[in-house]
């Protein structure tokens, strides 16, 4: 087992020093220079030398690098281009709004997708699975943006039950209040593909062997879905949640954009439509670093809930 | 004596779309009598399998069709009108079931004694403790050591044999009238198919129920049964004691299904095949000559393999690489227009064999001697001109041809490769000629493998072997996967062709009946290893090794009239 | 019997052997498609997208859609020129000068926000700039091509035309400045599915040749594109999208493609590579092998006709993400320049107009867009289940 964790987190480091090069090349070359965009649009060959030096891209690629490099090991990528906030501060801050909308939505939509792929599973084929999945189909298929600005001119804007936008101090006014219809919002979005997705993996299970196996021992059909079944599937679902966990966090952006929530997807579009490199980067390398943490904590995961995979 | 269970005008049909149903069992009656075995026998498509599924309620209710007037009757009850909750009490009660494959009949992620208890507290109301000590008695009861420990086991932590143990233990836990075994032993090794075989006669006798047995093998009918169904495309063809079907089939099918199969006893110039009988030809009824098989050390030697060796490798601890000898030093020869018949249970490493000296694997050791030449270590591209005369045919028809190739594109491609015919035309011709030969119409050309039959494609991938004009013919159980009436119609042909060709073969396969009737000279593999190698009649009357002499007493001998007395009473 | 059929002697001659030609899997396919009535009905409404997507790119039809033809804001014509929101909510003068950079972007840091607080002060909201009098310099996929045919005269001369009679109403309504909805719509079909099918095809061709190299040839080959892979994959899509598009200074349609066509490869490399390791071990690949077929004959000959079906499915489950993909970037202003319209940069402005009551071409966008994708999905739906029939129909026994 220690063998096994060891070895992967060794694998590790390739991806991880592949992220750092992709954003840097990304960064560094492909952009041009970021003087220019830093200096903006009226500016002097000597300003634009002052910023050259300031932020190093004077120097030759493997100097610029090894900056890179150490500002990500330190957790210190300087100050924000536009805001002269610390980029470190900016993180810090904007990490727990993102959570206040995201675990409860999480939940919540996990549940209710897991809820809803057995019960269409069960009756699959039938007409009521067919419905079930031409809505997710044609749900799936409205974009979310139409979503979200129906729901927000509706129910905050026209009836006035929820707050247009904000975002207060406390966590409990937050919850309650601010991020209620931006849940609301981001489950009707979310349950679609997710009822789609664990569906297949329940479908997967019914048709095996053992389920076979269980009616012939006079199992009843709800204890084979909810035991023999659901402990199966409940494998893939587990692992496909893990490896998204830290893609949600930029899921959200547009409704954090929307209803003003400073969490990190609106810093994104706001360091993009800035061009705050600094900010992007920074997001950018170390949402890649939690994927792969994720992924690795996924894969163990998996293999602590699969009895049939042997570690090695 | 009253039977246990009745089946009466049992009609069931699968919806195939929405305009198709397909017939899969056409109103047949039966009786499985109490306390006593009976056996279900058929080719794929027979609808035996179909059958035993309906007595428990189990075909997919989504497209499967039973007839309304259709009956299945135990205890006075129709089983195909009863309310599900009775049905269910029924199911693993009364009346319980086991399956082909034993891995992925049992649910991966709940340990052995979970499932066990399962069934323990749903029918007999046990409690978690009484329950667990009733499991592991039952463990005991079938065979499985360390019970105590391996209750806690998951599935895949057993063999396949202890796996279908536990289904067992699970379908006998609530002493059943009738179980009901659905191919139990086919997915199995010889040597553990045997010792499943001899566990449910057990069974059966010491708990009086009654057995069902389905399963294509005559020969394991042989063994175990009282009583025999023997079904065809949905018919029942015959029915009776075990000793009348064996001794005096009435029905042709029966008869055919009797001869066709290689036995060890006799080995006929032509294995009879099912048209023989069914046409009512008269010469099927008689014994064809034998055939005299066997290699002579004048014999010349056209593949000469020495200290062939070949290693998988996994990966274990931090850098740890753990060895897997697949194939350990093994050295042959293999006689000119001669087969050698390689045989072994699974994981043996007969088929790696064949891999390697295809380079379809690269070998990690030894030589293969062709012509004064070695095969392994020749160059790619000198391998080319040698590639085309030793040729192999794999296991599975169905995958073993380009589903997206017409067969004439199958046929002409390695002709192409090889230079092999002046223009397209001649290649075509040598196509059509090749169809010929391999008996099957020239229209084929034009069509695609899905429109073939698994022996008609097993065919085809001869035919494209035999493009190359090949010196060695390697078959890797090439007619494993076949029904039994098919099986002898490709053993014919493969005989045909080295009669005429003067091919030499190697071939491997688990099944001794098969390989004892093909083979010239037989080599015995056991984990890698050569255990015994010699000409073929000899190694069955007087095998020298113990695994040798362990492996052919595990083979099911078909009827020997020792159950002749309890059928009749 | 095989030992009963005389061998023929090899003729010379031509052989004709009467035959029909059997129908080959894709055969098979087409006409299991054509007898599912969902994937049919779904196939005919793509077409006519994509239909309507090639005559607007050739200009044949919505080229004039940047034309001022309503009154500000007209309603649509089934609802009659007197909706309540219908009469001109701001003078009817044509839009203002193009907003400021910095007007701009504050709008799209708290879009209601603004337009809220504009209207409690009293003003009209200012709007999104989409200046029609640059049309010309439009960036448009296949207008470029285009305004070579149409020789000069076209989108310019249209533009500059006078003013003629605006009409109260339009079919879908019109807009702010009174440009008729339907053909906004048309033209916004044409560059967001573009766009789909384009980057799609670049996703798909790259994600196809990776996998196939990497399943296939296995060893360090597969170890460089698996790294590859993974070092793409750890960046969440979209987030990878913003950075790129943040990177890429200038905007464009071609752009936007090669941002998602590049970024886009990850599902479809994975799913090959898997599908090219499974293959390779097949028989009748290894039977090519033992025939002699070199990796090239066996990579493509053979294996490929065989997966070829994953890579259409893939291709058009890539469509619809990248259309709803384009959809988000345009409307956040990192998509389409302003100069072009597309579902995006049309949801972008409808949203501040549904504030005002004019849904139009909020509903318009929207239904375009849930029709094609939801056609597009059901379609897929049913080229999976022609091309593969096993998933569907599995028999019980």
């Amino acid at each position: 087992m220690s063998a096994y964790i060891i070895r992967r987190v060794w694998q590790m480091i390739p991806t991880m020093l592949g992220v750092v090069l992709l954003v840097f090349i990304l960064f560094n070359t492909v952009g041009g220079d970021p003087a220019y965009v830093l200096a903006g649009k009226i500016s002097s060959q000597e300003q634009i030398d002052n910023i050259r030096r300031q932020i190093g891209v004077d120097q030759p690629y493997y100097v610029q690098l090894g900056i890179f490099v150490k500002q990500i090991v330190t957790a210190d990528f300087g100050a924000s281009w536009s805001t002269n906030e610390r980029v470190s501060n900016i993180l810090a801050t904007r990490l727990g709004p993102s959570l206040t909308v995201l675990v409860p939505l999480l939940v919540i939509s996990t549940l209710i997708a897991i809820a809803l792929a057995l019960a269409v599973a069960y009756v699959r084929g039938s007409l009521t699975d067919r419905m079930v999945m031409i809505v997710c189909t044609v749900g799936l298929s409205i974009s979310i943006l139409v979503y979200i600005i129906v729901f927000q001119y509706f129910f905050a804007y026209k009836l006035g039950w929820f707050p247009v936008q904000g975002w207060g101090d406390s966590v409990s006014e937050n919850l309650f209040h601010y991020a209620l219809l931006p849940i609301l919002i981001a489950l009707v979005v979310s349950i679609a593909p997710n009822l789609r997705l664990y569906r297949t993996f329940v479908l997967d299970e019914i048709n095996q062997d053992y389920v076979r196996t269980a009616r012939a021992k006079g199992v009843s059909e709800n204890r084979i879905m909810w035991i023999h079944v659901l402990r199966n599937a409940s494998i893939p679902i587990i692992t496909h949640l893990m490896s998204e966990l830290p893609g949600l966090l930029l899921g959200a952006f547009l409704i954090e954009r929307f209803f003003s929530i400073p969490g990190i997807g609106r810093e994104v579009i706001l360091a993009v439509e800035r061009s705050d490199f600094p900010v992007i980067k920074a997001i950018t390398v170390y949402v890649a670093f939690a994927t792969i943490v994720s992924n690795l904590l996924a894969d163990l995961t998996y293999k602590a809930v699969d009895p049939r995979v042997q570690l090695k | 004596m009253e039977p246990l269970v009745s089946v009466r005008n049992l009609h069931v049909s699968f919806r195939l779309d929405k305009h198709t149903t397909f017939e899969a069992v056409k109103g047949i009656s039966f009786d499985i009598p109490k306390d006593s075995t009976m056996a279900l026998v058929g080719e794929s498509g027979s609808g035996k399998s179909v059958t035993s599924l309906a007595i428990l309620g189990l075909l997919p209710v989504e497209n499967s069709i039973v007839d309304p007037k259709s009956e299945i009757i135990y205890g006075g009850r129709n089983l195909l009108k009863l309310p599900m909750r009775q049905l269910r009490d029924l199911r693993g009660a009364d009346i319980s079931m086991i399956f082909q494959e034993p891995m992925t009949s049992l649910n991966p992620v709940f340990t052995v004694g979970y499932q066990l208890e399962e069934v323990l507290k749903l029918h007999m109301g046990m409690s978690g403790r009484r329950a667990r000590e009733r499991a592991i008695a039952l463990l005991t009861e079938v065979g499985i050591p360390d019970p105590t420990r391996r209750i806690d086991a998951y599935p895949s932590q057993l063999s396949g044999g202890q796996q279908q143990r536990v289904m067992i233990a699970m379908a006998i836990a609530c002493e059943p009238k009738l179980l009901i075994a659905d191919e139990p032993t086919t997915a199995l090794d010889v040597t553990i198919q045997k010792q499943i075989l001899d566990l449910i006669a057990e069974l059966q006798k010491k708990h009086q129920m009654s057995v069902l047995f389905i399963t294509h093998d005559l020969a394991v009918v042989g063994e175990i049964a009282d009583h025999v169904v023997v079904m065809r495309n949905g018919e029942i063809r015959e029915q009776g004691p075990a000793k009348r079907v064996f001794e005096a089939p009435q029905d042709a099918y029966t008869k055919a299904l009797l001869k066709c199969r290689p036995q060890l006893e006799r080995r006929p110039v032509r294995l009879p095949v099912i048209d023989d009988f069914m046409s009512g030809n008269p010469r099927a009824d008689k014994d064809a000559p034998e055939r005299k098989r066997g290699i002579r050390p004048t014999d010349p030697i056209i593949l000469e393999v020495n200290q062939l060796g070949k290693s998988f490798y996994s990966r274990e601890g931090l850098f740890g690489k753990r060895e897997f000898k697949a194939v350990k030093d093994v050295s042959f020869r293999l006689a000119k227009g001669k087969t050698l018949g390689l045989v072994g249970e699974s994981g043996s490493g007969k088929t790696t064999i064949g891999l390697t000296l295809m380079r379809l694997h690269e070998a990690t050791t030894g030589e293969a001697l062709f012509e004064g030449r070695d095969l392994l270590s020749m160059s790619p591209k000198e391998f080319m001109t040698y590639k085309r005369r030793i040729q192999i045919i794999f296991q599975n028809p169905y995958a073993s041809l380009n589903p997206r190739f017409t067969i004439g594109q199958i046929l002409t491609e390695p002709m192409e490769i090889h230079g092999i015919g002046a223009n397209a035309q001649e290649r075509t011709d040598l196509a059509f000629e090749l169809l010929n030969k391999v008996g099957l119409a020239e229209v084929s050309f034009y069509k695609y493998p899905h429109e073939f039959s698994g022996g008609q494609r097993q065919r085809i991938a001869v035919a494209r072997c035999l493009t190359m004009k090949p010196d060695i013919l390697i078959c890797d159980e090439s007619v494993s996967a076949l029904d039994v009436s098919v099986q002898a119609q490709v053993l014919n042909l493969l005989q045909d062709l080295q009669d005429e060709f003067g091919l030499s073969y190697i071939f491997i396969s688990h099944d001794l009946a098969v390989v004892k009737y093909i083979s010239d000279q037989v080599m015995v593999m056991n984990e890698g290893e050569i255990i015994e190698i010699a000409n073929s009649d000899e190694i069955y009357k007087h095998p020298k090794m113990p695994y040798t002499q362990r492996l052919l007493a595990a083979i099911p001998k078909g009827w020997h009239g020792e159950h002749a007395a309890r059928a009749n009473d | 019997m095989p030992h009963d059929i005389p061998l023929k002697s090899a003729t010379l001659t031509p052989r004709e052997v009467p035959h029909t030609v059997s129908p080959g899997l894709w055969t098979l396919a087409w006409r299991r498609l054509k007898t599912d009535y969902v994937g049919t009905v779904s196939l005919a409404i793509v077409a006519i997208f994509v239909a309507l997507m090639i005559l607007s790119g050739f200009g044949l039809i919505a080229s004039d859609w940047s034309k001022e033809t309503g009154v500000n804001y007209a309603p649509p014509s089934f609802l009659g020129a007197d909706y309540e929101g219908g009469t001109p909510a701001a003078p009817a003068e044509p839009a203002a000068a193009p907003p400021t950079a910095s007007e701009y972007k504050s709008q799209i840091v708290d879009p209601i926000g603004d337009v809220i607080a504009q209207l409690k002060a009293g003003k009209a909201p200012s709007e999104v700039p989409a200046a029609p009098a640059e049309e010309e310099k439009s960036v448009d996929p296949l207008a470029d091509i285009m305004a070579e045919i149409r020789g000069g005269k076209g989108a310019k001369k249209e533009a500059t035309a006078p003013i003629e009679e605006r009409k109260a109403t339009l079919p879908l309504g019109g807009d702010k400045w009174g440009r008729d909805v339907l053909k906004k719509t048309i033209k916004g079909s044409e560059t967001s599915i573009f766009v789909g099918i384009a980057s799609a095809i670049v996703a798909t061709f790259l994600g196809t040749a990776f996998g196939a190299l990497a399943g296939y040839y296995g060893r360090w080959v597969d170890d460089v594109f698996n790294w590859f892979y993974s070092v793409f994959s750890s960046i969440p899509y979209l987030l990878l999208v913003l950075a790129v598009a943040a990177v890429l200074q200038q905007k464009g349609i071609l752009t936007i493609i090669l941002i998602l066509g590049l970024t886009g490869w990850t599902g479809t490399f994975r799913l090959l590579r898997a599908e090219y390791l499974k293959h390779k071990a097949r028989e009748y690949v290894q039977a090519a092998d033992a025939l002699g077929a070199s990796n090239v004959r066996r990579m493509f000959m053979h294996i490929f006709p065989n997966v070829s079906h994953v890579v259409l499915v893939q291709m058009s489950i890539l469509v619809v993400a990248f259309i709803k993909s384009e959809v988000i970037l345009s409307f956040l202003g990192f998509g389409v320049p302003v100069d072009v319209v597309s579902w995006g940069s049309m949801l972008n402005e409808a949203q501040n107009e549904l504030i005002l009551g004019k849904w139009w071409q909020l509903a318009a966008a929207g239904t375009a867009m849930a029709i094609l994708v939801t056609a597009f999905a059901l379609f897929t739906d049913a080229l999976r289940d022609a091309l593969d029939p096993k998933l569907k129909g599995r028999l019980g026994s």
